[in-house]
């Protein structure tokens, strides 16, 4: 219980100490504790239920920890539990998950929520000086954003900018830290690229910045130090990034050194069944695309967001209609017009949503009814009773093969960690035993453990059932362990297609056309975090961004007036044979 | 192949989650005393009516009164129909009382002022009854409508239409061989008790053990989740407000049988033990859940408070004390048992 020094140039800006949190029995927290310096970007690591997110409760003011223990900003200590109030006036300030904007408010009512002063006698709000705060924040980071565009109208790394800007705006310049909790999770390369850019700007000022993440390349690539948890214990607190390894990484948080962690099992696919092809898919941001997955395969989908790809795993399950389009599974063909998910089940096709929480599970029901749902939901005979014995035991079987954590079939899903609940959810889906298994970002937010379960849980389904597979993703890391072949799209088509050895820059190299997967940050090379040196590296990471972003607006309306011409087309013609 | 590259990470995952298991022990315990926390205080209740009214309350009177009393088993019918639309994620639906109390007038006018048989009223009553429920229905799933200002509406239009058709008078009259459909006798309690709890069992049953219940609760839970596996969620919503008039009414008729006619005026009345009920009932066996058995149990539970209660002489003003008392100790606890549920 070291008591931090009083005030002065050598007390770190953040210092948490002996920070313990029991829930009931648990201790879900051991002793933590770890120190941000000034100026560094401070990595906080750990698998989903390590404690990671406790912390940042813990940090935020969401949870109290047990006594004994302190938290304190530039030698100050802070009164637990902390007080975001309080927090704020320390310079602390927290970019939440998925960055936490609303889409219908304009920029500035986004920046300023919270924060609005009213006028002194009609008590309205004073926009005017709103305005002027708020531009003078966008002024300190260099960046121009239209301050009345609604927030669902940016692109994904514009949006990165305003939620950083509204954490920037409570620093003093050079001052504070900024806790990023896995604000990063949704962004795509480029946008990270670009966020990152933003994040050493900051840091290179003097503010420092606490990056809880799941991505290990932003440790690898841009921290200055990290703290890893693991079982609610920190293992490494504090450790120096520069030169260690993802898998170095990994080890830690999961405790033991990982073979071939990014290694892709060999292709198993059944050349004497017929596999799944698709031709014609239009509808959403998709028009005309043909496809062919053979039995066995893997085959990834991915583009630039709003190229389409991330429409044809709904199109192809009914989810969302198609326009147009025909499916052969397994030989037998699957009208995609009006197809609704229940015809899709039907034909052996099997969805598994991007979001647990809102497409993918019923957080509130048991583990077993979740896994159960999909084989009993199109019954004919509603009244019939259930076959419970039959549900117990291929639950348990599935609980077993995907390592379901804790093993509790009649423990409610949402209290389980996000890893655990994807892999339920990809168990509900596998049970189903499907011909063609549709994936949208089937590992998003799930530490490297869950992970790997989850990719041999899919790979085993098609090399053991010969299930042809279609995993759409924006993440290069997992499509390089999943597919074996990819396809690129753009513009609503399919642009090229990436056969053989697949790797993750390969897989962005094809997607930025001829853009490259840059470093995420380069850090400055000085012992201490100061200089221009980080300053140039941004430039530098900047200038590729702008070049290698392009309008992706404002082609999509064209496309479909198209897909919806040729359907017109189609349509009348039998009718007017039969009449 | 898969496996030999892949399964050590997988084994590396049990160290992680050890703490989990533990984490879903302990509500198992904790649920035991909130499962039974409602009949313990049931129990207490009796013991102290029991030592302070010893000659009245210990009474096989005032068990009959408790079980048998008419508007324990309208209660029933009115949550059973409410928990219909609360358990595929409507908010309360407000037209039930009404919905019951239109199917009881319809018959006894039918019957008494029109002299149209007797069964053949009720028939008629029902499918009414059935048409309310199908509109209601078609409104807030269909056209999208919040779900508490049309059965809101139309609770106020039913109730205004059932006084216009008995002319603001209590209705009676109804035939001695209707009225045996509710009041035959079997063990000391009538038939309409025992409709009540054949009702709530096939309910329970149909919710825990067969496929549509499973639907309902998904759908209730999670409308893109079920969409997503199949389930045709617009016709399970519509459905369940379908057959909520249809035990609204079926309730109605029995209440009509039971008291050989109907007064408009007194389905209003029912409004509020019936939410108390319904939300007590989430306190009881399954906490946090809503469930048909907890419901009926919370029925009796009320019953014998008030019952108590009035024995100890207290007048007409106790049962709003205990039903509005009780419905708001209920929400909050199925609130806070809703975020601990495990």
């Amino acid at each position: 219980m070291s008591t931090p020094a009083a005030t002065g140039a050598g007390s770190p800006r953040l210092s948490v100490q002996n920070v313990s949190v029991t829930f009931g029995p648990n201790r879900v927290l051991k002793d933590v504790s770890l120190e941000v310096q000034p100026g560094e970007i401070h990595g906080l690591i750990g698998q989903n239920g390590s404690g990671k997110s406790t912390l940042a409760k813990v940090l935020t003011g969401l949870y109290t920890p047990d006594a004994g223990a302190s938290v304190s900003v530039d030698g100050t200590a802070l009164d637990l539990p902390v007080r975001p109030d309080e927090a704020t006036a320390a310079g602390v300030a927290v970019v939440h998950q998925s960055l936490g904007l609303v889409g219908d408010l304009t920029v500035l009512e986004n920046m300023r929520v919270g924060r609005m002063k009213a006028s002194r006698v009609l008590r309205r709000i004073d926009w005017r000086r709103e305005r002027a705060e708020a531009a003078a924040v966008f002024e300190r980071m260099g960046r121009q954003l239209p301050l009345d565009a609604k927030v669902s109208s940016l692109r994904e790394d514009e949006r990165a900018i305003v939620a950083i800007a509204r954490a920037l705006q409570d620093l003093h310049p050079g001052e504070g830290l900024i806790i990023f909790d896995e604000s990063t999770r949704s962004l795509g390369r480029r946008s990270l690229e670009q966020f990152f850019a933003i994040v050493d700007e900051i840091v290179a000022t003097g503010t420092s910045v606490l990056m809880i993440t799941h991505r290990l390349e932003e440790i690898v690539d841009a921290a200055d130090r990290v703290t890893i948890l693991r079982d609610g214990v920190a293992v490494q607190s504090g450790l120096k990034a520069e030169g260690l390894q993802e898998r170095d990484l990994a080890a830690l948080m999961l405790g033991e050194s990982i073979v071939d962690l990014e290694q892709r099992t060999p292709a198993a696919i059944d050349d004497s069944r017929a596999g799944t092809s698709l031709k014609g898919l239009s509808g959403l941001g998709v028009r005309g695309v043909d496809l062919e997955i053979k039995a066995g395969e893997v085959l990834g989908l991915t583009g630039l967001s709003g190229s389409g790809y991330d429409d044809v795993p709904y199109l192809v399950s009914g989810a969302s209609p198609a326009t147009a389009g025909e499916l052969h599974v397994d030989g037998r063909p699957v009208k995609l017009r009006k197809l609704s998910p229940v015809a899709a089940m039907r034909a052996g096709i099997a969805l598994v949503p991007e979001g647990r929480e809102h497409a993918g599970l019923a957080m509130n029901l048991s583990v077993a009814e979740n896994m159960a749902f999909p084989l009993t939901s199109r019954a004919s005979a509603v009244l019939a009773p259930l076959k419970a014995k039959d549900e117990a035991t291929l639950v348990s079987s599935w609980i077993e093969k995907l390592d379901v954590r804790p093993v509790a079939p009649q423990a409610l899903l949402k209290n389980f960690s996000g890893g655990n609940q994807q892999k339920v959810l990809m168990g509900k889906w596998l049970a189903t035993a499907p011909s063609l298994l549709v994936l949208h970002e089937p590992t998003q937010a799930v530490d490297v453990g869950a992970r790997h379960t989850i990719v041999s849980a899919i790979r085993q389904a098609a090399a053991e059932q010969g299930c042809a597979v279609l995993v759409a993703g924006s993440d290069e890391n997992e499509l390089a362990l999943l597919a074996d072949r990819v396809l690129i799209f753009g513009d609503g088509e399919v642009r090229q297609e990436l056969t053989g050895e697949i790797t993750p820059d390969a897989i962005v190299a094809a997607i930025y056309a001829n853009g490259s997967r840059a470093r995420l940050r380069t850090r400055p090379s000085g012992a201490d975090g100061t200089g221009g040196t980080g300053g140039t590296g941004t430039q530098g990471a900047a200038g590729t961004d702008t070049a290698g972003t392009p309008g992706e607006q404002g082609t999509q309306g064209e496309p479909r007036d198209v897909g919806q011409v040729n359907d017109d087309a189609a349509a009348p013609a039998p009718a007017g044979g039969a009449a | 192949m898969a496996e030999t590259t892949l399964t050590p990470p997988a084994a590396d995952a049990s160290p992680a989650p050890a703490a989990e298991p533990a984490r879903a022990r302990p509500s198992w315990l904790g649920s035991f005393t909130t499962r039974f926390a409602v009949i313990g205080v049931w129990i207490l209740l009796v013991i102290v009516f029991g030592a302070l009214r010893p000659d009245t309350f210990l009474t096989a009177g005032s068990f009959q009164t408790i079980f048998g009393g008419q508007t324990q088993q309208a209660l029933v019918f009115m949550c059973a129909a409410l928990l219909c639309t609360i358990l595929v994620g409507e908010f309360v639906d407000m037209s039930v009382a009404s919905n019951f109390g239109m199917a009881a007038i319809v018959a006894s006018v039918l019957t008494v002022n029109h002299d149209v048989n007797v069964w053949v009223a009720a028939l008629i009553a029902l499918v009414i009854s059935t048409v309310v429920g199908l509109v209601n229905g078609f409104l807030v799933v269909k056209m999208g409508v919040n779900t508490i200002v049309v059965t809101l509406g139309m609770s106020t239009l039913l109730l205004g239409l059932a006084q216009w058709m008995a002319n603001l008078m209590p209705v009676s009259g109804l035939p001695k061989s209707f009225s045996n459909l509710a009041l035959t006798k079997i063990l000391g309690l009538p038939t309409s008790f025992y409709f009540g709890v054949i009702l709530m069992l096939v309910f329970a049953y149909v919710l825990k053990f067969t496929p549509l219940g499973r639907n309902m609760r998904f759908v209730g839970e999670n409308r893109e989740v079920s969409r997503l596996a199949g389930v045709r969620v617009t016709r399970v919503r519509i459905g369940a407000f379908t057959v909520a008039g249809v035990i609204a009414g079926l309730g109605g008729i029995i209440s009509a049988s039971a008291t050989g006619g109907f007064d408009p005026s007194t389905s209003q009345m029912y409004l509020m033990p019936m939410f108390a009920a319904t939300f007590l009932g989430t306190a009881i066996l399954q906490p946090g859940r809503f469930t048909p058995l907890g419901t009926l149990l919370a029925v009796y539970f009320l019953a014998t408070g008030v019952l108590g209660l009035q024995l100890l002489g207290a007048t007409a003003w106790v049962s709003n004390v205990f039903y509005g008392g009780v419905l708001v100790i209920a929400v909050t606890l199925t609130t806070i048992l809703a975020r601990r549920q495990r």
